[in-house]
C-alpha cells in the first residue's frame, strides 16, 4: 500500500479548516485560556502557532480535535470543508479524529502504549476508520513504518514502544499519524523532546512528507526557529490571544511586536526575557 | 532468550527460602511444643510409655539431628519407629498424625477438592465484582456511584467474613428459607445442589477480596486514565468502549495479577474461617480440626503446604509479569 | 483478614510550607466530614467503654464473668427470656445463652483487651517499621540488603496460618502478649518498607545533604532531618495498621487461637455464639456489629488520613 495524496471530497471548496474567533473558557474556574483566536489552512500547507508554554496553542489544537477537558467552554466556529466541528456530537467527531484529522503529540514514549505493539499502535486507526484483519493491518503498519524510515521495519514493527531511541519513537507516533491519509495533521511540539540533530531529521521528515501526500500541517511549537523553514504562515500566541499573524516572511522579516521580536531573538532562553504566566495544567 | 539466568535465579531464591519456612516450622513446632510425645500417647498413658514413645520416635534426639530426619523425610521418606511397629512415610514425607493414623501430606491431598472448589469459584465472583466495580467507579469518579461504591467496598474491607457468614445463613437458610444448610454433594452427581451449597461459602469469601481489588483498579485506572497514551488513543478516533478495555483496562489489570497469584495461593493453604463456618471438609477445616484436637503433624503438614503454595505463587507470579508486561519482560532478557 | 488498602502512600507527601498550610485547613474539612466525624464519635465511645469498663460493671451490678441462670429460659434450653436475646434494664445487650452472662460488660470488657493488643501491636510495629526502614533506606548497601531480605522472607510467608501454628502450639501463657509479639512479627515490613522509599528520596534532598556536609552524625541525621519529614505517612501507617490488627486479633480468637476464655474477646463472643445463630442471632450480631464497626471506623479514619496526607482531594 502507497500513501498518496487523498483525493479532494467533491463539492467540497474554500478552506480545508477554519478557525474563526475560536475562544476557550472554564466557566467553573472563571478563566479564559484562548481568546478569539482566527487562521485557516489551506491543503498542502503549514500554519505554525508559536508560543510559549501555557500561551494557549494545545487548547487550540485540543479544542479543534474536539477533546477539550471536561468543564471548557468553547465560542466561536471550528469548520472543516464547510462543515461545523464546535457542538459535534462525540460519535461524528469521532469518524474524523485519527482519519481525517490525526494528532502527533510531544513526548513520543508516554504518548504510546506501552503495553502493545508499535505495529498494533500504528494500525489502530486503520483498523477503527477502515476495518480489515490483524495481517492487513500489519501490512499498513509495516508500510507505514517503511514511510516514516524506520529501518527494518518488517521487524520493528512487532517491538515495544520502550524498545525505540527517541527520534524512532516520534517517527512511530508520524506513522501513526498518517495510516489513514489525512488531510490534516496537527503537530504538538513534535520535536521539543529530541536532541537537535534528531530535531533536524523529524522536520525534514514532516516536510518531505507532507510534500507527497498533501496534507495540511498545524505546527506547534514555542520555537519559532522550528517553524522557520515549514511553515507558510504564522500565528503567535501569548496567554490566549494572537499577538500577531501574518506570512512566515513577514513574521521574519518585519516582526511588529515586542513579544515576537523576544522570541525571535531569545530562542534558546526564553523564559529569562518574556514574564511567563503560570503554565496551564491540564493541557498534558 | 535469555531468560533463562533470571528465572534460574528466581527459581534458587524460592528455593531457599522454602528450606527457611521449613527450618522456622520445624523450629517454632520443636521448641514451643512442651511434649509431643504425651501428646501422641494421650492422657491415660503412663510415664513408662511416653519414654518408650519419646525412644522409638527418636523425639528425645538433639534438635538438629531430628531436623535433618524431617528434611530427609521431605526428599526421600522415614519410617517413625523401627522394628514390626514402625510406621512408613513415603517421599515427600511432611509428617505423620499419630492421632488418626494418618500420613499428613495424603490427607491434605484429599482435602485440596474442596479447598479449591471454594477458593476457585469464589476467585471468579471477586475478580468480576472486583473488576467491574472498580471499573465502574473510575470511570463515574466523584459521582454517588463511586462514593457509595467506596464506601461499601471499605465496609467489606471490613466486615469479619465469619460475621457475614453468620449473617446470611440466618438471613438465607433460617429466615428467608432461599437456600438449604450447606451440605457438600459431589458436582457430578448434583450440580445445582453443588453450586448451592458453596454459593454462601463463596460469597464470605469473596466479600473482603472483591472490595479490595475494587478499590485497587478503581486507583489504577484512574492512574492510567491521565497517562497521556489515553490522550493519542482519543485522538486517533477510538470508540469510548475500546479506549476504556484496551487501553485503560491492560496497564491497569497487569499490577493486579500478581496480587491475585499470592491470594489465590493463600487460599489453597485453607480458608480456615470459611471452611469451619460452613463445614466444608477443606485443608482449612483440617488445620481448624487439628489445632483444636492439638494434632501438631497435621497443623505443621498445612503450615509446610500453605507455604509451599505461596512460595509457588511467587515465582509464577514472577514468571506471568514477564509475560504480562512487556518493559519487564525485555528488561529480563 | 488483615486489611489491605491500595498503597498510594508510596508515591511520598508533599511537604512544602504551602502545602502545610493547605494541609491544616484540610484537616479541618477533613474532620467535618460526615463519615469521618461519626467513625471518630463511635472509636470515642469504644475507647470511653473500655477504659470504663469496670465503672460500667459497677454501674451496671453485672461484671463479666458471673452466670446468671435467671435471665434464662430453662424450658426452651437455655436461651435467654424475652426478645431479642434477653435484652431488658438489667442488661441493656442480653445475656449469652445457657450461661446468662451479660452481654453489654462482656463487650465492654472485650473491648479492652481488643484495643490494647491492636494498639500495642501498632506501636511495636510502627516503631520497628519506622527504625529499621529508616535505617535501610538511609545507610542502604549491606544494612539495607539484609534488612530488606527479611521484609521479602516475611511477607512471602503465610501469615496467618503460621501465626495460628505458633500461637496453637503455646497453649500457655500471656495470650495478649503473645498475640501482640505475633502480629507485630509479620506486619512490621509492611510499614518498613514504605518508610524505607521514602527515607532514600529523602536521604538525597538539600537539607539532609546540608546536615551530612556539615559532618553531623549520621544516625542523628536520620533521626532530625529524615524522621520528622515522615510523620505523615508514619501517621496514616500506625492509623491503618490498627483495623488490621483488631481483625485480625478477632479470627484468632474466632478460631480459639487467640485470647483464651474466661477473658472475654469480641471475635471468641461471636465463635461461642456460633451453635446459637439459628435460636438466638442477637448473639451473634451484638459482637459482630461492635467488631465491624470498631475495624470500619479505624478504616474509614485510616483511608482519609492518607488523602489527606497525600495531599489529593475527594
Amino acid at each position: 500500500m502507497k500513501l498518496t495524496t487523498a483525493p479532494e471530497p467533491d463539492g467540497r471548496i474554500g478552506a480545508m479548516l477554519s478557525v474563526e474567533g475560536l475562544t476557550v473558557t472554564f466557566p467553573a474556574l472563571g478563566s479564559r485560556v484562548i481568546d478569539d483566536i482566527n487562521f485557516t489552512i489551506e491543503k498542502g500547507k503549514t500554519i505554525g502557532l508559536v508560543g510559549e508554554s501555557g500561551s494557549g496553542k494545545s487548547m487550540t489544537s485540543l479544542a479543534i480535535m474536539g477533546l477539550l477537558p471536561e468543564g471548557a467552554a468553547v465560542e466561536g466556529s471550528v469548520s472543516y470543508w464547510g462543515e461545523q466541528l464546535l457542538g459535534n456530537p462525540d460519535s461524528a467527531m469521532r469518524r474524523l479524529r485519527g482519519d481525517r484529522i490525526a494528532m502527533i503529540f510531544q513526548d513520543p514514549l508516554s504518548s504510546l502504549n506501552p503495553y502493545f505493539t508499535v505495529g498494533f499502535q500504528i494500525a489502530e486507526a486503520y483498523r477503527t476508520h477502515r476495518g480489515g484483519s490483524r495481517r492487513q493491518a500489519r501490512g499498513v503498519a509495516v508500510e507505514a513504518m517503511r514511510q516514516v524510515r524506520i529501518p527494518d521495519a518488517e521487524r520493528r514493527v512487532d517491538h515495544y514502544p520502550h524498545q525505540f531511541s527517541g527520534g524512532m519513537r516520534q517517527r512511530v507516533m508520524i506513522a501513526m499519524a498518517l495510516v489513514c491519509q489525512p488531510d490534516l495533521i496537527i503537530a504538538d511540539e513534535p520535536t521539543t523532546a529530541l536532541d537537535v540533530t534528531v530535531q533536524a531529521q523529524i522536520l525534514t521528515l514532516m516536510s518531505d512528507l507532507q510534500d507527497s501526500t498533501g496534507a495540511g500541517m498545524l505546527f506547534i511549537t514555542h520555537d519559532l526557529a522550528v517553524v522557520s523553514d515549514v511553515a507558510d504562515s504564522i500565528v503567535v500566541m501569548q496567554r490566549g490571544k494572537t499577538v500577531e499573524q501574518g506570512t512566515a516572511e513577514a513574521i521574519f522579516s518585519w516582526p511588529e511586536s515586542d513579544y515576537t521580536r523576544a522570541l525571535l531573538a531569545a530562542t534558546p532562553r526564553l523564559d529569562d526575557i518574556v514574564d511567563l504566566p503560570e503554565p496551564l495544567r491540564g493541557t498534558r | 532468550m535469555t531468560l533463562l539466568p533470571y528465572l534460574s535465579k528466581r527459581f534458587l531464591a524460592s528455593v531457599i527460602t522454602l528450606l527457611a519456612v521449613i527450618f522456622l516450622t520445624f523450629a517454632v513446632f520443636f521448641w514451643l511444643t512442651p511434649d509431643p510425645a504425651a501428646n501422641i500417647c494421650g492422657q491415660t498413658c503412663t510415664p513408662d510409655q511416653i519414654h518408650a514413645i519419646r525412644e522409638q520416635l527418636g523425639l528425645n534426639q538433639p534438635f538438629l539431628k531430628q531436623f535433618w530426619a524431617f528434611l530427609a523425610g521431605i526428599f526421600a521418606g522415614r519410617a517413625y519407629g523401627a522394628g514390626a511397629t514402625a510406621v512408613q512415610c513415603s517421599a515427600p514425607c511432611i509428617g505423620f498424625s499419630f492421632q488418626s493414623g494418618t500420613n499428613v501430606l495424603t490427607t491434605i491431598i484429599s482435602r485440596l477438592p474442596v479447598t479449591i472448589s471454594l477458593a476457585a469459584g469464589a476467585a471468579v465472583l471477586w475478580l468480576l465484582v472486583g473488576i467491574s466495580g472498580g471499573m465502574i467507579s473510575a470511570v463515574k469518579k466523584g459521582t454517588w456511584w463511586d462514593r457509595g461504591a467506596m464506601m461499601v467496598s471499605l465496609g467489606g474491607i471490613s466486615l469479619p467474613n465469619y460475621f457475614v457468614a453468620l449473617v446470611l445463613q440466618y438471613l438465607l437458610v433460617v429466615k428467608l428459607k432461599l437456600l438449604p444448610f450447606p451440605t457438600l454433594v459431589p458436582f457430578s452427581e448434583n450440580p445445582s445442589g453443588w453450586f448451592k451449597a458453596y454459593l454462601m461459602p463463596w460469597i464470605v469469601l469473596a466479600l473482603m477480596y472483591a472490595a479490595t481489588y475494587a478499590r485497587l483498579i478503581r486507583a489504577n485506572m484512574l492512574d492510567t486514565m491521565g497517562e497521556n497514551f489515553m490522550r493519542t488513543a482519543r485522538a486517533k478516533g477510538l470508540a469510548p468502549a475500546p479506549i476504556l478495555f484496551r487501553h485503560a483496562l491492560r496497564p491497569s489489570l497487569t499490577p493486579v495479577v500478581s496480587l491475585f497469584g499470592v491470594e489465590f495461593a493463600t487460599l489453597l493453604g485453607g480458608a480456615l474461617i470459611t471452611e469451619t463456618v460452613f463445614g466444608l471438609s477443606g485443608v482449612g477445616k483440617l488445620a481448624y480440626d487439628a489445632i483444636q484436637s492439638n494434632d501438631q503433624p497435621v497443623i505443621m503438614g498445612v503450615t509446610l503446604v500453605a507455604a509451599f503454595a505461596v512460595i509457588i505463587a511467587n515465582l509464577l507470579v514472577d514468571l506471568a509479569y514477564s509475560v504480562l508486561d512487556p518493559r519487564v519482560r525485555v528488561a529480563s532478557r | 483478614m488483615a486489611v489491605s488498602l491500595s498503597g498510594t502512600l508510596e508515591g511520598g507527601l508533599a511537604d512544602s510550607p504551602e502545602a502545610a498550610g493547605a494541609r491544616g485547613r484540610a484537616l479541618r474539612t477533613f474532620l467535618r466530614k460526615p463519615s469521618v466525624a461519626l467513625s471518630v464519635a463511635y472509636l470515642i465511645l469504644i475507647a470511653l467503654m473500655a477504659i470504663f469498663a469496670p465503672v460500667l460493671s459497677k454501674i451496671t451490678g453485672n461484671d463479666p464473668y458471673s452466670f446468671n441462670e435467671t435471665a434464662l429460659d430453662a424450658a426452651a434450653g437455655g436461651i435467654p427470656l424475652g426478645h431479642f436475646g434477653g435484652i431488658s434494664a438489667q442488661h441493656w445487650f442480653g445475656v449469652e445463652p445457657q450461661k446468662g452472662r451479660d452481654i453489654f460488660i462482656r463487650i465492654a470488657f472485650g473491648a479492652r483487651v481488643s484495643m490494647l493488643i491492636a494498639i500495642s501491636a501498632m506501636l511495636i510495629t510502627t516503631a520497628l517499621g519506622v527504625s529499621l526502614g529508616m535505617i535501610a533506606g538511609f545507610f542502604g548497601g549491606r544494612v539495607d540488603q539484609v534488612i530488606s531480605r527479611i521484609m521479602d522472607f516475611l511477607m512471602a510467608f503465610p501469615a496467618l496460618i503460621f501465626m495460628i501454628a505458633v500461637l496453637s502450639a503455646i497453649p500457655q501463657g500471656n495470650r495478649p502478649l503473645l498475640l501482640v509479639v505475633v502480629l507485630s512479627v509479620f506486619r512490621w515490613p509492611a510499614t518498613a518498607r514504605i518508610i524505607r522509599g521514602q527515607t532514600m528520596s529523602l536521604a538525597n534532598r538539600e537539607f539532609v545533604e546540608a546536615a551530612r556536609a556539615s559532618g553531623a552524625d549520621r544516625l542523628k541525621i536520620v533521626f532530625a532531618e529524615v524522621l520528622p519529614n515522615l510523620s505523615g505517612t508514619v501517621i496514616v501507617m500506625a492509623t491503618l495498621a490498627v483495623p488490621g490488627f483488631i481483625a485480625t486479633e478477632a479470627g484468632l480468637s474466632f478460631l480459639g487461637v487467640g485470647v483464651t476464655p474466661p477473658t472475654p474477646s469480641w471475635g471468641q463472643m461471636i465463635a461461642l455464639a456460633v451453635p446459637w445463630y439459628s435460636t438466638d442471632p442477637m448473639f451473634f450480631a451484638i459482637p459482630g456489629m461492635f467488631l465491624f464497626l470498631t475495624v470500619f471506623s479505624f478504616t474509614i479514619l485510616g483511608d482519609n488520613l492518607q488523602r489527606w496526607a497525600t495531599g489529593a482531594t475527594a
